[in-house]
C-alpha cells in the first residue's frame, strides 16, 4: 500500500512537470475567462429581465391579472427546474427547431432563464422591504409608477437587493460548471480535456478546482464586504433619518 | 420550424421516469442526512472546538462552498480509483453530495447554535430543569425554529442538485431521461416531462415541509 502511494506520487510529480507549462496556463486562463464571461452575461441580463419581470408583477388592476399570474408562474416554475435539465431542454429545443445558435449562446440563454427567476425573487424581496407608506406617499405626490420606482423605491431597495444578488452571481460561477455537458470549453471542460489526455485526475481536476476557488473566493469576500458596508450605511441612514425626523416633528408641534 | 412533437411516445416512458424520480428522492434524502450529520459536527466543532479545529473546519467550509459540486464530483470519481478505491457511481455521488452539503450545512447550523442565548439556559437552570429537560424544552425548540426554514430550503435545493448525478451514470430522473432520449430521440418532450416532474416533486416536498414545520415546530415557514 505504502509503495503504491509512492508510485502514484512519482507519477504525479512527473506529470506535474509536464502539466504546468505556459501553453496549458494560457489554455486554462481562456477557459476561466469563458466561465466568468458566461456568468456575467447571464446574470447581468438576468438582472435586467428580473427587474422587468417584477415591474410587470407589480402592475395594478384586474386587467393585468393574467400578466401577474404569468410572472408568478414563471418564477415558481423556473426556480424548481434543475439547471442541467433546463440546459439540455434549451439546447434540444434550439437545435430541434433548426436554429443555428452557438453553444455559448445556448448556455447564456439557459443562465438568463434561470437567473431571471431567482434574481426576480431577490428584487421582489428588496422592493417589499420598502414600507408601503412610501408607495402611498409617492402616489399622493402624483408620481407615476415608474417615477415612484425610480425616485423613491429603488434608492432604498438596492441596498437590500445587492448583497443577495451578488451572492447569487458568485453561486452561479460554480453552477456554470454544468455547461461543460453541452460541450462549452469552460474550466470544467478544460479539466476533462486534460484528464482525457492522460493526466491524473488529481492534477487536472485539482488544478481546475483551485482555479474555481481563485475565481470564486475573492468574489465571496467582496460580497461579504459589500454586505457589511451596506449594512453600516443603512444604519447611518437610519441615524440620519432620526436626526431628520426630529426637527420636522418639532416644527409640527 | 421543422420539429414535430410526438408526446405519445414520450408519455409511454412516464412510469420509467417515475422510478428515476424515486431514486432522485432517496439520493437527496440520504445525501441530506449525511450532510446534516457532517454539518452538525462541523457546527459543534466550530462553536465549542479549539482554535485548530475551528481553523480546519473553516478551511473545509471555504473550500467546498467556493468550488463547484460537479468538479469535486469529477475529482472524487476519477481521483479515488487512482488510489485503488473503487466506488459505484451512486456512492461516489453520495459522498460528494454529503461533503458538499456538509460544508453549507455547517454554516447554516452554526447560525442555529448562536441563536440559543446563555440567559435562557441560566433561566432554565434556575427553574430546576435537568440537562435533558433543558435540551428538550429550551435548546432543541430554539434550534429547530431557527433552522427549519433554511434546512428545508437546502433540501429542495439538493433535490435539484442531484440532477448532476446523471452525468456520472446514476439512473435517477435526469439519468433515465438521458437513456430514453438517446433511444427515442424525443429529447424536447422527455426533458419537458422531466422538468415538470422536478417542479411537481419540489412543490410537493415544499408543501410537506410546510406542514411538518407548522405541526412539529410551530414555525410559519416560507419554503423555497
Amino acid at each position: 500500500m505504502y509503495e503504491g502511494f509512492l508510485d502514484i506520487f512519482d507519477v504525479f510529480l512527473e506529470q506535474a512537470a509536464e502539466f504546468y507549462v505556459w501553453d496549458n496556463a494560457v489554455y486554462l486562463f481562456r477557459a476561466m475567462m469563458t466561465t466568468l464571461f458566461m456568468t456575467i452575461v447571464g446574470c447581468g441580463l438576468g438582472f435586467v429581465f428580473g427587474m422587468i419581470l417584477i415591474y410587470l408583477r407589480k402592475t395594478p388592476g384586474l386587467i393585468f391579472l393574467p400578466v401577474r399570474l404569468a410572472m408568478i408562474f414563471y418564477v415558481e416554475i423556473f426556480r424548481r427546474v434543475p439547471f442541467l435539465v433546463l440546459l439540455f431542454l434549451v439546447m434540444f429545443t434550439v437545435k430541434g427547431f433548426g436554429l443555428d445558435y452557438s453553444l455559448f449562446t445556448i448556455a447564456c440563454i439557459s443562465i438568463v432563464i434561470i437567473s431571471t427567476a431567482f434574481i426576480g425573487e431577490i428584487i421582489r424581496g428588496g422592493l417589499d422591504s420598502v414600507h408601503q407608506t412610501q408607495w402611498d406617499t409617492a402616489a399622493a405626490m402624483n408620481f407615476s409608477r415608474l417615477q415612484t420606482l425610480r425616485h423613491v423605491i429603488l434608492p432604498q431597495a438596492w441596498k437590500v437587493v445587492l448583497p443577495p444578488a451578488f451572492a447569487f452571481f458568485v453561486m452561479f460561477i460554480k453552477d456554470t460548471a454544468l455547461t461543460s455537458q453541452v460541450g462549452i470549453l469552460e474550466l470544467t471542460q478544460a479539466g476533462k480535456y486534460y484528464n482525457n489526455l492522460g493526466y491524473s485526475a488529481i492534477l487536472s481536476f485539482g488544478t481546475v478546482l483551485l482555479l474555481y476557488f481563485v475565481l470564486s473566493y475573492p468574489m465571496t469576500r467582496l460580497g461579504w464586504w459589500i454586505e457589511a458596508r451596506l449594512r453600516d450605511r443603512r444604519r447611518d441612514d437610519d441615524d440620519e433619518l432620526e436626526i431628520g425626523v426630529t426637527p420636522y416633528e418639532l416644527r409640527r408641534t | 420550424m421543422n420539429y414535430t412533437f410526438q408526446w405519445g411516445e414520450a408519455f409511454i416512458e412516464v412510469p420509467y421516469l417515475l422510478g428515476g424520480a424515486w431514486i432522485t428522492l432517496h439520493l437527496s434524502f440520504i445525501g441530506f442526512w449525511s450532510g446534516a450529520t457532517i454539518g452538525l459536527f462541523g457546527a459543534l466543532g466550530k462553536t465549542y472546538g479549539g482554535p485548530l479545529t475551528v481553523k480546519l473546519i473553516n478551511w473545509y467550509v471555504i473550500f467546498f462552498t467556493n468550488t463547484p459540486g460537479l468538479v469535486t464530483a469529477f475529482f472524487i470519481f476519477f481521483g479515488l480509483p487512482e488510489f485503488g478505491i473503487l466506488l459505484s457511481p451512486y456512492h461516489t455521488i453520495l459522498l460528494n453530495i454529503a461533503l458538499n452539503s456538509g460544508a453549507y450545512m455547517t454554516e447554516i447550523m452554526r447560525g442555529g447554535f448562536v441563536s440559543v442565548h446563555k440567559t435562557e439556559l441560566e433561566a432554565a437552570e434556575t427553574m430546576g430543569f435537568t440537562l435533558l429537560q433543558q435540551l428538550r424544552y429550551v435548546i432543541v425548540p430554539h434550534i429547530a425554529k431557527v433552522l427549519f426554514a433554511p434546512l428545508s430550503n437546502w433540501y429542495i435545493w439538493m433535490i435539484l442538485g442531484t440532477a448532476m448525478a446523471a452525468i456520472f451514470g446514476v439512473e435517477e430522473l435526469t439519468g433515465r431521461v438521458f437513456n430514453r432520449a438517446a433511444e427515442t430521440f424525443r429529447s424536447i418532450e422527455l426533458y419537458t416531462i422531466a422538468a415538470g416532474m422536478y417542479v411537481a416533486i419540489t412543490i410537493l416536498a415544499s408543501a410537506i415541509l410546510v406542514v411538518i414545520g407548522r405541526w412539529a415546530f410551530r414555525v410559519k415557514v416560507k419554503v423555497f
